[in-house]
This record gives C-alpha cells, structure tokens and sequence, in this order.
C-alpha cells in the first residue's frame, strides 16, 4: 500500500477556553472520496484548516502525502473550496486566474484558464469583471479557480451553501470527474444526500471526536440518516 | 505550596511599604531646593522612577514572552505577556500621573511636550493598543499570534521612539543615578534602592496574581465547555 | 524567487488603476486636510512656512491610513487573506507583494498632491527642492513598511479603521518626526550638516521595520 493522501493521528486542537477537536485519527488513501458530518460548530471546519496547514494542531501529527501539510509542495497540491470565494470582483475572470496561476507556477497557464473556464461555462464572461456577475457565477468560477492547478486533494468546506442549483449540479459533475481523474476529495458537510451520491467514505465528528467511520457503499440512505442523527443528538438544527 | 507563596510574598510586601513610606517621608534628608514645595514633591522621585523601571521590565516580559509563544505556541506565554502588559501600562500610568504632580510645583505646570514626558506617553499609547487590540479580536490561536507580532513590534519600537524624541531639549531631571557629580546623596540612594526593590516584588506579586487569575478563567470556560459537550 | 510578491503587486496595481479609488480618495482627502488647516488657525505666512512641513506629512500620514485599510479591506472581502494562508509561498513574500503596492499607491499620491501643496503655501521652487526626493521616500517606506503588517493585524477585528490608527500612529512616530525635520530644512533653505546622518537614520530603521515584519508577517496569516 502506498503512503496515504492524509493521515491525522491523534489530532486534538484546543486553545485557552476553546476546544475545537479532541483526539482525532483519520486516514484517507489517494483517490479516496470522503465525506464529514457533523453539526455546525463541531469542529469540521478546524479539521479541515489543521488539514490544509494553515492552523497547527495542538496536539498529535498530520501529515499530507507524507510529509507536512505547512509545506509548499503539500500547500501547491491542495485546493479548498469554501463559502468564501477567494476572487476580486475588480478583476476579470481571466484576470484573477491569471493571479492564482502565477502564485502556483503553472507552466501552461493560458491553456489552464481555458479549459477551467470552459469547464464551469464561463468562457462567454471571461473579460467581464467578476463584481457584474451572478451570484451563482461567481460560485462557478470559484470552482475553477480552485481546479485550476490541478490539485491532488480537493478540501470542500460546506460547498453546497447557498449555490445555486446549477452551480450544485455543475459541482457534483465536475467532483465526479476529478474523482475518476484520481484525485482525493474530502468534504464537509451536513447534506446527507449529496454525500451520499459523491462518496466512498463517511466520518461523523460530533462534539470534537470522530464517532463513525463507515463505508458508504455499505449504509443505505436510512441507516445513514439515523446514525447521523443519533450522533449529533437529534434533528432539530440539523 | 502556591499559596503559601503568595501569603508570605503579601506580608513582605506589605512590611517593605510600611518601610517605604517611612523611609521616604520622615528618614530621607530632604534634598537642598529653593523652595519648600519643592522639597516635598522631591519625595515623588521614589514613586516615580521605580514605576518607569518596572514600566520598562514588564514590556521586556511582553517581549520574551512573545517570542516564547510564537516558538512553542503555548498558552502560558500568551497570559505571561497578556498579565504583563496590563500591570506595564498601569506602571506607566503610575509614571504619567506622579511626573505632573511632581512638575505642577515645581515647574508651574502639568505637562509640558518634553522629550521624557512626549515618549512615556508614546509608550503608554503603544500597549494600550496592545490591550486595545485583544479586546477587539475573539479568544482563539489567531489573537494569539497577532498580538505577540505586535507584542514584539511594540518592544523593538521603544528604543527607537525614546531615541527620536531625544532630538528635543529636554527639561526634565537628567537621569541622577548615572550622573557624576553624586548629586544622590548615600542615604536617597538606599531610600531609592529600597523602593525599586519593593516595586520590583510588587509586580512580581501582581504578575503572579494576575497570571493565576487568567488561568483560572481558562479553567473555568474550560469546565463549562465540557459540560456541554457531555 | 518574488514571484508571488509580483504577481500581488500587479494585481493590487491593476484594480487600483481601474479603479482608481485609493488614489483619488488619498488626494482628495489631502485637500481637505489643507483647507480645513487653513480655516481652523489663522497664521501668518512666515509662520505658515514654518509649520508647513507637519501639515505637508500629516497630509501624507492621515491619507496614508486609508490607503493601508483599503489595501486590505481588500483582501478581507472575499475571504482572500485566507487564500493567502493556503498559498504555496512564504508569509515574507506575501508582505513583500502588499507593501511594494501600497507603498508605490502612495509614492503616486503624494506625487499629485505636492504641487498642490507647493502652490498652497508659496513655496520656491529650486534645485534644492528635489532633496525632499529621499526624504519622502524615506519616510513612505518607513510608514508603509510598519503599516503593511499592523494593517493586516487590523483587519481582523471589526473596528479595523481606528485599531490601525491606534496601532501605527505611535510606533511609527519616529520616522514621522525625522521626516518632518528633514522636509523643514529642505523647504526652510537651511539644509544643516546633520541632514545625511539623519536621513541614514530613517533609512536604518526602514531596514529594521521591514525586515522585522517580513521575518513576522508568516505568523499573522496562520490561524
């Protein structure tokens, strides 16, 4: 067996009064679909920031294809879609593609753009500033910005927040073809259904720990949903 | 074990200011001055430049402590610099209020933009920014870092502001200890001695105190949080 | 090896040029500064020339603080400071891109509004002028380099206009005073000995501020 895309050992994150993670272990092989549930709050979003290096566990070790998430070769293979779109609506498009090419070295930078672009059907709008688009566009082309380095793990922050169907639709089709292109995807989220479709794997933190780690193929929609549910302790803000 | 410490620390405290007051208002020769007034609000320079001092060595404290944090990421640090550069601000506050006490007899007036009065104040200003900017940002790593940078920043800034303002006259006492014509008589000498020690253990107390306190509060959220986790 | 460093300052130069809201709103505040001078202390002109050069610098400074809270206004909006976290470069370069745009914003700022100030206050123009050139380089850079990073520390709390303020203003008081001694002899026709030296001096701290915050600036973008 090859190294894992990520291994998280015995991770807990608590700072002063906050504790945000408490002894979490997670492995993920390379090409693998993984999705986390789990409430608001529980501490996805910290496990995911540890994950893509930018926030230091305080306890245990993460390493990223073997090595440390805080490292640039770790940092270039890595994109993280999240309710923030990390795009300047002063710039075009292509303009703000342009930036993030260069901040990751891309050889073929002008190719890239075109095909991101045409990917998430935006070619049409290219020179047009990003601050006259649709909300649901600019959604689209934060998707393209972050594929655009072609990254080996995709960290997808409650992606599906406030999309719109199109954009939610052009997401699950674009997730599924980086999947078949080999590429490790994690996802948090509390769309049972979605995760459900879209992966392999499914991990439900609640209350700062990992409480099931199953296999997705294995657990029919209801049995997920109750598990779910059981974890977090009811459905009412779910 | 910790609280014995505190006590015994509390009593020799509270002995060496009794020792204090009585060594500065009644044992100490008041120096030769022109006038009476002045003579009495002489007495002040056994406040006034201790608490500078102290001033000073509780900043380096926020300093060390900084770097200290930004290398091990340890909670201890940060409440080290957090106690320490609130109990710096109210020794310089205790700096920005004996001087224009001192100076209203003895110059006519409260405050004049001098080179020792312009960079106290400056560098009172810089560290209540400091506290200024934790109370601003949310408990977290994040304030954290932010405010040891600015932790450190502000430290490697003092010389440097002390050093600019220099470039006005200055009317302000020269720094007496350090100068040769021993105008600090033996017996002011062992009186100021004696008083910067007992400020020096004052903020030791303080710190101790203060540090104890902030990590009691951790404690406590920390005690909360888990119950609503279980 | 800058890389990353050009590519922010390109962009921060491209949406500043189309947009031209820094700039303009530098100059224009500027302006005000000058014409509410003039009407809140009435003075001769031989004290006005005296005095000048503060104004000429609390012109720069104050409109230099906009300037620094838009630049990364900026990179708040859409998340983009975290974006900046997840990027493959160092922190130091990060701080490099953002301090060479605001600082070369503000070199053009105050490129347009000193003809203003030279015609405000009557001043002689002659060769001797252009030695205010290094002098307000000097101290541009000795602001922005201390602003760039306090900035950026700033804009993480909600009150991010006045905590800069209270931030930069007394750290940066050193270079702000050395430059208004520098611009006084300049514009006074009384360049001393002591000019180089203390011009070498704002110069060596510049060094020290920015080295500093580059050293520094890694930690303000992790979490």
């Amino acid at each position: 067996m090859s190294v894992p895309a990520l291994q998280v050992d015995n991770v807990s994150k608590d700072f002063g009064r906050i504790i945000a993670l408490r002894s979490v272990n997670l492995s993920v092989n390379p090409g693998e679909f993984v999705s986390i549930l789990g409430r608001n709050g529980a501490g996805k979003t910290t496990l995911l920031n540890i994950i893509s290096g930018v926030s230091r566990p305080s306890e245990g070790s993460v390493l990223l294809f073997g090595t440390d998430p805080s490292d640039h070769d770790n940092k270039a293979k890595l994109a993280v879609i999240s309710h923030e779109m990390f795009l300047y609506g002063n710039l075009t498009a292509v303009e703000n593609l342009e930036y993030y090419a260069k901040i990751y070295e891309l050889a073929d930078a002008t190719q890239r753009i075109q095909e991101v672009l045409n990917d998430v059907e935006l070619t049409h709008r290219r020179f047009d500033l990003v601050s006259t688009y649709s909300r649901g566009m600019t959604q689209r082309l934060t998707i393209a910005r972050a594929l655009l380095h072609q990254p080996a793990l995709l960290l997808l922050d409650e992606p599906f927040t406030g999309l719109d169907q199109h954009a939610i639709g052009m997401l699950i089709s674009l997730l599924k073809s980086q999947k078949e292109l080999g590429r490790t995807i994690i996802l948090t989220t509390h769309d049972l259904h979605t995760a459900q479709e879209l992966s392999d794997r499914y991990v439900v933190i609640a209350k700062h720990r990992i409480v099931k780690d199953g296999v997705m193929a294995e657990t029919s929609p209801d049995v997920l949903r109750s598990e779910f549910f059981s974890a977090i302790g009811g459905e009412d803000d779910s | 074990m910790r609280s014995t410490i505190d006590k015994s620390l509390l009593i020799i405290l509270l002995i060496a200011f009794l020792g204090c007051m009585f060594l500065i208002f009644s044992w100490v020769p008041p120096i030769k001055a022109s006038n009476a007034a002045e003579q009495i609000a002489q007495r002040i320079f056994y406040f006034h430049v201790p608490s500078a001092w102290l001033g000073f060595l509780a900043f380096f404290v926020v300093f060390c402590s900084s770097v200290a944090y930004l290398s091990t990421r340890n909670r201890k640090w940060e409440l080290i610099s957090v106690a320490s550069a609130e109990i710096g601000v109210l020794f310089i506050s205790l700096v920005l209020i004996t001087g224009p006490i001192w100076a209203k007899p003895v110059w006519g007036i409260w405050w004049t933009w001098d080179t020792r009065l312009t960079s106290s104040l400056v560098l009172w200003l810089i560290y209540v920014a400091y506290l200024m900017l934790r109370r601003y940002l949310p408990d977290g790593s994040k304030r954290a870092n932010l405010s040891a940078v600015v932790g450190i920043i502000g430290f490697i800034d003092v010389p440097i502001v002390y050093y600019s303002i220099r470039w006005w006259e200055t009317q302000h006492p020269k720094a007496v200890m350090a100068s040769g014509d021993g105008s600090l008589a033996a017996p002011m000498f062992f009186v100021f001695m004696f008083s910067l020690a007992t400020f020096t253990l004052l903020y030791v107390y303080l710190m101790r105190k203060r540090y104890q306190l902030l990590v009691l509060e951790d404690l406590v959220n920390k005690q909360f949080k888990e119950m609503e986790i279980l | 090896m800058m890389r990353a460093a050009l590519a922010i300052l390109k962009k921060d130069l491209r949406m500043e040029f189309r947009s031209k809201e820094s700039i303009l709103a530098m100059w224009i505040f500027s302006l005000l500064i000058f014409v509410i001078f003039n009407f809140t202390f009435e003075v001769s002109r031989l004290v006005m020339l005296e005095i000048a050069p503060g104004l000429l610098w609390v012109a720069f400074v104050f409109s230099g603080m906009f300037g620094l809270n838009q630049s990364f206004a900026l990179e708040k909006e859409n998340g983009n400071l975290r974006a900046m976290a997840l990027m493959p470069v160092d922190g130091g370069q990060i701080y490099v891109g953002k301090f060479l745009s605001v600082t070369l914003i503000m070199l053009m700022f105050e490129a347009l509004i000193f003809p203003i100030f030279i015609i405000f206050y009557d001043l002689q123009l002659s060769l001797e002028m252009l030695k205010l050139i290094p002098v307000i380089l000097a101290g541009t850079i000795g602001f922005t380099s201390l602003g760039t990073i306090l900035s950026a520390v700033a804009v993480h709390t909600r009150n991010q206009q006045i905590l800069l303020s209270m931030l930069l203003w007394p750290l940066v008081s050193p270079i702000i005073i050395w430059s208004v001694t520098l611009t006084g002899m300049v514009v006074s026709g009384e360049v001393t000995p002591a000019f180089y030296p203390l011009l070498l001096r704002v110069g060596a701290f510049d060094v020290i501020f920015f080295t500093l915050s580059y050293m520094l600036f890694d930690f303000i973008l992790e979490d």
